[in-house]
C-alpha cells in the first residue's frame, strides 16, 4: 500500500501540476486542488494500466477511485490482486 | 423564479439589441456586410436571419462549409435557410483541404487503434462522454463505433490519442475559419460569428476555428434563449429541431453526448443559476434535479469553464512598461 502511494506521489509531483510546495491529503480531491485537468485524468488512468498492467472496467471510472489518492490506492489493490 | 421563463423573455429586446450592434459593428469597422458560417443549425440560421434584418440582404454572404462526414442534412437545410432569405451564397466544402493534410487517414488509425473491428466503409463514428446526472463517472471520453444505427462497440481514448484526434478534428473549424476570411477580405466584409453564451462559457468552441472571428452577436444568448429567438424569428422548425452538434463525426453526434452530459435546458438553468448565485432550494425546484445530482454537475461545469480559460484567452501580450 505505502509502495502504491509513493509511486502515485512521484507520478504526480512529475507530471501533474502540483509543485513542491502543494501539500495533498490522501483524500483531497485532486481535480479540485487542481493537480489534475481532464486531460491529466486520462493521463493517469492511461498511466495506472500501464504500471500495474490492469484492465479498469468503465463502471470503476469514478471519482471515489481515482480522484484522490486513497481511492488510487485503493483501486489499485482491488484490481491487481 | 422560474428559470426558463426568465431565459424567455425579452426576446424581442435580445432581437433588437442583436440587430443593432451587427450594425454598428459593421460601421465601427468601416466594412460593408457581414460573412456567416452556415452550418444548418439552428444558431447560425439565427444569425443569418438576423444579419440579413439589421443589413440587407444584399450585404450578407452565406457559405455553406461541407467535409466528407457532414450530415448531407446540413448543406440542404443551410441552403434552403439563405434561399428563403434571399442571400447570395456557395457551397465551399473544405474535404480537399483536409485530405491534403491527411486529416481523414490519421482519423482512421486512431480509432482502429482505439477499436479493432473498425471498417471505415461499415462503421460510422462518434466521439462521447458518459452522461452525468444520474451516474457520478469520470469525464472520459470514448469512441463509439454504430452500424446500421445499432451502437457496435465503444471503447475508451487513450490520453495521447484523444489529444491527437482533438487536433485533427480542430482542422475542420480551422479549415473553415480560412474560407470565411477568404470572402470576407474579397468582398470587404467582416466574419459573423455563430457561438452562444452556453458554448462560450464552456469553451464550446474551437480556438481560431469557429471562434476565429470579428464579432460574436450571440454570445451573451444561452442557447435556450437562441432557440426563443428561433421561434420569434420563425426559423425552419427542421433546424429547430435538430440535436446541435459541431457535425464533425460520422455518426452525427450531438452536443449532449458529448460537451453538456445533460439536457441543454438543464445546463442553461445551472450555468444561470451559477451566473446569479441562486440558493439550491431555487435550482432544485426548478431543475427537478437532487442536491446530489447539482453539487456533481456544477463541480464538472466548475471543471469545463477552468479549462474553458485557455480557449476564451487573446494571446497574452508581455506589456514592458508594467
Amino acid at each position: 500500500m505505502e509502495q502504491i502511494k509513493e509511486e502515485m506521489m512521484a507520478y504526480l509531483q512529475n507530471k501533474s501540476f502540483m509543485d513542491s510546495g502543494t501539500k495533498l491529503n490522501d483524500d483531497d480531491s485532486l481535480t479540485m486542488k487542481g493537480i489534475i485537468d481532464s486531460i491529466g485524468l486520462i493521463e493517469l488512468i492511461d498511466f495506472i494500466s500501464e504500471k500495474y498492467s490492469i484492465d479498469i472496467p468503465e463502471d470503476l471510472l469514478t471519482p471515489e477511485n481515482f480522484d484522490s489518492i486513497n481511492g488510487i490506492v485503493n483501486i489499485i489493490q482491488k484490481l491487481t490482486k | 423564479m422560474i428559470i426558463i421563463d426568465e431565459l424567455n423573455k425579452d426576446t424581442e429586446k435580445n432581437a433588437f439589441k442583436i440587430r443593432t450592434f451587427i450594425k454598428r459593428k459593421v460601421q465601427d469597422f468601416k466594412k460593408k456586410g457581414v460573412v456567416v458560417g452556415v452550418s444548418g443549425g439552428i444558431d447560425s440560421a439565427v444569425i443569418l436571419t438576423l444579419a440579413v434584418q439589421a443589413l440587407g440582404n444584399e450585404n450578407v454572404y452565406g457559405l455553406l462549409l461541407p467535409e466528407e462526414e457532414s450530415a448531407t442534412i446540413s448543406t440542404e437545410l443551410g441552403a434552403r435557410l439563405c434561399e428563403l432569405l434571399d442571400v447570395s451564397y456557395e457551397k465551399v466544402p473544405i474535404t480537399p483541404i483536409l485530405q491534403s493534410l491527411d486529416i481523414y487517414a490519421e482519423k482512421n488509425r486512431i480509432i482502429k487503434k482505439t477499436c479493432h473491428e473498425y471498417d471505415s466503409d461499415i462503421h460510422k463514428t462518434s466521439l462521447v462522454l458518459p452522461a452525468l446526472l444520474n451516474n457520478d463517472m469520470l469525464n472520459i471520453p470514448s469512441i463509439r463505433l454504430v452500424k446500421d444505427g445499432e451502437i457496435i462497440a465503444e471503447n475508451r481514448l487513450k490520453a495521447k490519442d484523444y489529444l491527437e484526434l482533438i487536433g485533427i478534428q480542430n482542422v475542420k473549424q480551422r479549415s473553415r475559419m480560412l474560407i470565411q476570411y477568404l470572402y470576407a477580405e474579397k468582398n470587404n466584409y467582416i466574419v459573423c460569428g455563430t457561438t452562444n453564451k452556453t458554448e462560450l462559457i464552456l469553451g464550446q468552441f474551437v480556438k481560431y476555428g469557429d471562434g476565429g472571428v470579428d464579432i460574436e452577436p450571440l454570445a451573451d444568448c444561452y442557447k435556450t434563449q437562441v432557440y426563443a429567438l428561433a421561434d420569434l424569428l420563425g426559423v425552419d422548425k427542421e433546424i429547430i429541431e435538430r440535436p446541435p452538434s459541431p457535425d464533425t463525426w460520422s455518426h452525427y453526434t450531438s452536443d449532449e453526448d458529448f460537451y453538456w452530459r445533460m439536457p441543454i435546458q438543464i445546463m442553461d438553468q445551472l450555468l444561470y443559476s451559477q451566473e446569479y448565485a441562486l440558493p439550491i432550494e431555487m435550482i432544485e425546484e426548478n431543475t427537478e434535479l437532487s442536491e446530489e445530482a447539482i453539487d456533481r454537475a456544477k463541480k464538472h461545469i466548475d471543471k469545463v469553464r477552468s479549462a474553458a480559460n485557455y480557449s476564451v484567452s487573446p494571446p497574452t501580450i508581455c506589456y514592458l512598461d508594467k
